[in-house]
């Protein structure tokens, strides 16, 4: 294993075992090293928080360590993304994310951001209690390719269903994927409003937005 | 269809005897759904002991559940400790300021006091109308927050289990003030003469894992069962999503039912815990209460049945949470229906018509 390589495994290693410190220090050093910012992110920080979210599928970690390992992530990220170059910022799909409004239980939407900034997205989080309309409105500010709607509560559920409608609409339906998620929300929900998708978890989460984007890519094409 | 032959009470206390009974106890978690029985909006309820009580005994009577629980939210003790809770005009209050804007602010917390503060006196003043009402023939439970997640109330859910790693001390301070606010709301609901059940959705493995349920949740939660036990009650434990690793840490605090969800599977908790407690449970409060047909409702109960109907400890058909405030009357009607096809001994004719 090269110094390098050395370096990416302990960089995620610290976020793993959600030392935050230890990831900001890591972070230093390969910068001051002239290590590339992108793979250091790459193949130590996001490889970190990928094992993380392992183990979290595995029932090894919950909420907690998980909400620590990105904390650790985030440490390292502050100091690396300033070192990337030009062309790496820019290429990210962006999904705009949310807890609609009526509801403000927002931990799950906030794992799914972690594990979305994680996983090559750049998220745009609207935080809880939001109106449909500025789903609506962020998605076309930012163009995102994805809006993410969240929550736990039953009586918010509509709100999602108000998104969709809106979205069609202005006429916009066709420019967005919608994906939805939370306790109360299953797939025959996400169905019935006319979501893209639906996902149990953060995990999933993940792999139906980067689902979602090649098909809209493909769309596209 | 058969009818109902005998009264709450009479059933629970002939299940537990292991005498003939005309079916399984059934309890539809119903709370503010209440509110649609009375035709008031849900925001009435604040502050009005008189009128959550008429409700609650108009909703007992119009589905003929077995069980009573005074309950709007989960908030009660939180906001009387100094949360600030949103009121919808017509919908479950939720969570607006958790009652700590800093964490180092804690010393400035107290217990609350139920006979003073915040919405606890017209909870209590509900308990003793539905107890004066209709006490003679069913249980009349009150619901209480346990203290793990009152005290995610009290400093906010994400930094309470990012506290749970970075500072477990802080995080024993938050429990053990819940837990006294706890305490003395139970006294409170025994002296009316109804039971606290409670409920602790924040100890559910879907936020933290059996290692911190066991140091954060298990010994408070303990401590209060204990405490309800002392007065000669038993007391159900509710705790949602998923649950199956700390079932036996749930069965640990004393509780004599343990109330699931339907993210776990009550087949398995009747191997694994059912002959230590009962078990309640779990048809889908989202999926097959609010959002499925009648016959869903009547599948769902079907399978319940069929999976843990003969756990040693006893089986309530049970929705898997409370039940969301528009849930259609007919899918409430279709879970008592079902169980009173299904009767006791259990028809296998009645079980076994799955679609």
């Amino acid at each position: 294993m090269s110094d390098t390589d050395a370096l990416f495994q302990e960089l995620s290693d610290a976020v793993v075992e959600m030392d935050e410190v230890r990831a900001g220090e890591l972070a230093q050093r390969a910068v001051a090293e002239g290590v590339d910012a992108y793979t250091a992110i790459d193949r130590g920080l996001v490889h970190g928080m990928m094992r993380a979210s392992q183990l979290f599928e595995e029932e090894d970690y919950f909420i907690p360590e998980l909400l620590l390992c990105s904390d650790a992530m985030y440490a390292g990220l502050a100091i690396l993304q300033p070192h990337l170059r030009r062309d790496e910022h820019s290429q990210k799909p962006k999904v705009v994310i949310g807890v609609v409004e009526g509801d403000t239980h927002d931990i799950g939407k906030n794992l799914v951001k972690i594990m979305l900034d994680a996983s090559g997205f750049e998220v745009i989080d609207l935080g809880r209690d939001i109106p449909p309309q500025a789903f609506v409105d962020a998605a076309v500010a930012a163009e995102a390719r994805i809006v993410a709607l969240s929550t736990l509560m039953t009586t918010t559920m509509e709100g999602m269903a108000e998104v969709v409608r809106l979205l069609e609409s202005a006429g916009l339906r066709d420019r967005f994927k919608v994906m939805v998620g939370g306790g109360p929300i299953s797939q025959a929900f996400a169905t019935r409003i006319g979501a893209d998708g639906y996902s149990a978890n953060a995990a999933e989460a993940v792999r139906l937005a980067k689902r979602l984007v090649a098909t809209s890519s493909s769309d596209a094409a | 269809m058969p009818r109902d032959l005998m009264s709450p009470l009479d059933r629970l206390a002939a299940y537990g005897r292991g005498d003939a009974i005309d079916r399984l106890p059934c309890v539809p978690i119903v709370g503010n759904t209440a509110a649609r029985v009375l035709g008031v909006k849900v925001s009435a309820f604040r502050g009005d002991g008189e009128l959550i009580a008429r409700a609650q005994i108009a909703a007992y009577r119009r589905f003929g559940y077995d069980n009573i629980r005074v309950f709007t939210d989960l908030y009660t003790q939180a906001e009387a400790m100094g949360a600030r809770v949103h009121y919808p005009e017509d919908d479950t209050a939720y969570l607006a300021e958790p009652a700590l804007g800093e964490v180092r602010d804690l010393a400035r917390l107290r217990p609350a006091d139920p006979l003073r503060d915040g919405n606890l006196p017209a909870h209590l003043e509900a308990a003793r109308r539905v107890l004066e009402a209709v006490g003679k023939e069913v249980p009349v439970t009150a619901a209480l927050t346990g203290p793990f997640t009152n005290a995610s109330f009290l400093t906010g859910t994400e930094n309470l289990v990012r506290l749970t790693l970075r500072d477990p001390e802080t995080v024993h301070r938050l429990c053990e003030v819940s837990l006294q606010t706890n305490l003395a709301y139970a006294e409170a609901i025994l002296a009316t003469g109804a039971t606290p059940s409670l409920t602790d959705p924040m100890s559910s493995s879907t936020v933290i894992g059996p290692r911190q349920f066991r140091e954060f949740s298990l010994p408070y939660l303990a401590r209060l069962v204990a405490f309800i036990r002392g007065h000669g009650r038993a007391v159900t434990l509710h705790i949602c999503g998923r649950t199956r690793a700390v079932w036996q840490e749930m069965a640990d605090t004393g509780a004599a039912c343990l109330s699931l969800d339907d993210e776990v599977d009550l087949a398995e908790a009747k191997v694994l815990v059912g002959h230590r407690v009962r078990l309640m449970g779990n048809v889908s409060p989202s999926a097959v209460m609010l959002q499925g047909t009648p016959r869903g409702v009547r599948a769902a109960v079907r399978r319940v049945v069929a999976g843990a109907g003969d756990s040693p400890g006893g089986l309530v058909v049970a929705s898997g949470c409370s039940l969301p405030t528009e849930t259609p009357f007919a899918n409430i009607d279709a879970m008592l229906d079902a169980v009173r096809e299904i009767g006791h001994p259990f028809r296998c004719d009645a079980l076994e018509s799955h679609p």
